[in-house]
């Protein structure tokens, strides 16, 4: 297991332009990030299109990332869901007509509650997702990992756009005040 | 939908930024108002950090073996990336266009003076960004190897110091020669063994935590770089 310094420092050196640690951080990390994009697109080839232009945004942005405080991971892991996210939209956009189509196929993944039994029970964020209602917290990891829209959470839980918007601004900011407290 | 739901504010427009529930010009226009907006950039990060916590326990998957390849060869197809000469050249690179948000573009001017003939040698390097909001002079003082350090104008971010780092000609990396007070002189011993890469060295300055670099090597952005003159 490579520790949160042992990152750090490769992350250091890669914004030296090391390619020996930009190997070593690809061989630490790859199979965590690759977990996220899979998880997010639900499509092999896309999520190793996705994980290539990870490493070369980690490549050109590891000097920035000092400037964000967050943690190696955090910040590998932002920038993995992030980009396959926006892999995930493009996707959509491209096939409009087949809206209908698109939410059968997410339905079909595990849903957030097959995956919330090996969730750590020591996370805060997990911790205060449990005091939401169910739908809600489930309705924000949608969000985050799934790549959820409005739109999508709407049509799920059958409740108006405008609705759900805030309902589930109520929730993150029910969240936010868990977890500053 | 792009209107302004006031309720909750700048908390939860960071978090739906965050989540990419905004539609395309409230998302283009919140990322406007983060290239001026200090507290809506720390909104942002904090959702992040709260926010990536839950792939945490996402299952890991191997990618499949070609993907490496694939990857390493990019980066090693980078013209910054060749050889120690192109590590010299993508710290200029960073030096230029790096930093968050793509926001400022940092240069530098070194200044030469006239040579000073009077002593031994002596050394110098003036490292100023583009926009004049950092500006260091680096002067050897007394002696060649005690540095006096002048932070003229700008400082570190926030909860962040200035250190400086020697990039000898043949060096590996980076080697630090310790924090700067921001806001007044700080004299700098150069250590007997560095001496002699100082001369044909370049000075860098990169933005670290409290106390410096944890790892021996600059971990922040590097802010400004600048060629040790002989003078």
């Amino acid at each position: 297991m490579t520790s949160r310094d042992d990152i750090e420092h490769l992350i250091a050196r890669i914004a030296l332009r090391d390619q020996s640690a930009f190997s070593a951080l690809y061989d630490a990390t790859s199979k965590k990030l690759f977990g996220i994009c899979l998880h997010v697109l639900d499509h092999r080839g896309e999520a190793e299109e996705v994980l290539q232009e990870v490493y070369i945004r980690i490549w050109h942005k590891a000097d920035s990332y000092a400037v964000t405080g967050h943690s190696p991971m955090t910040w590998l892991i932002t920038i993995s869901r992030n980009l396959a996210i926006d892999k995930l939209r493009s996707r959509r956009a491209a096939m409009t007509t087949l809206d209908a189509e698109a939410v059968t196929i997410a339905d079909a993944r595990p849903g957030p509650e097959a995956s919330a039994i090996s969730r750590s029970e020591h996370s805060a964020m997990s911790a205060c997702l449990e005091e939401l209602d169910t739908n809600r917290a489930d309705a924000v990891r949608r969000a985050y990992l799934d790549g959820d829209t409005y739109k999508d959470l709407a049509h799920r839980y059958d409740v108006p756009l405008n609705t759900i918007r805030t309902w589930l601004r109520r929730s993150l900011m029910t969240l936010r005040d868990c977890l500053t407290r | 939908m792009t209107g302004p739901d006031d309720t909750y504010g700048d908390k939860a427009l960071a978090a739906e930024y965050v989540l990419r529930l905004l539609d395309q010009d409230a998302h283009r226009a919140f990322e406007a108002r983060l290239l001026e907006e200090p507290e809506l950039r720390a909104l942002v990060l904090d959702w992040e950090q709260q926010l990536a916590t839950l792939a945490e326990d996402i299952a890991e998957e191997t990618p499949p073996a070609h993907l490496r390849g694939a990857v390493l060869k990019t980066v090693a197809t980078d013209p910054a990336a060749a050889s120690r000469r192109g590590w010299f050249t993508g710290l200029w690179a960073r030096v230029l266009g790096g930093g968050l948000l793509a926001a400022v573009a940092i240069t530098l001017a070194v200044v030469v003076v006239d040579r000073r003939e009077e002593q031994g040698p002596s050394y110098r390097a003036d490292l100023i960004s583009a926009d004049q909001s950092i500006s260091l002079m680096v002067r050897s003082g007394e002696t060649a190897d005690a540095l006096q350090v002048e932070v003229a104008a700008g400082s570190p971010p926030d909860g962040r110091v200035f250190e400086l780092w020697l990039i000898a000609e043949n060096a590996a990396g980076p080697v630090s020669l310790g924090v700067l007070n921001a806001s007044a002189l700080t004299s700098i011993q150069v250590p007997e063994a560095l001496l002699a890469g100082l001369a044909t060295g370049t000075l860098a300055i990169s933005d670290e935590p409290p106390g410096g670099s944890p790892t021996g090597s600059p971990t922040g952005t590097v802010l400004a770089a600048g060629q040790v003159q002989k003078i």
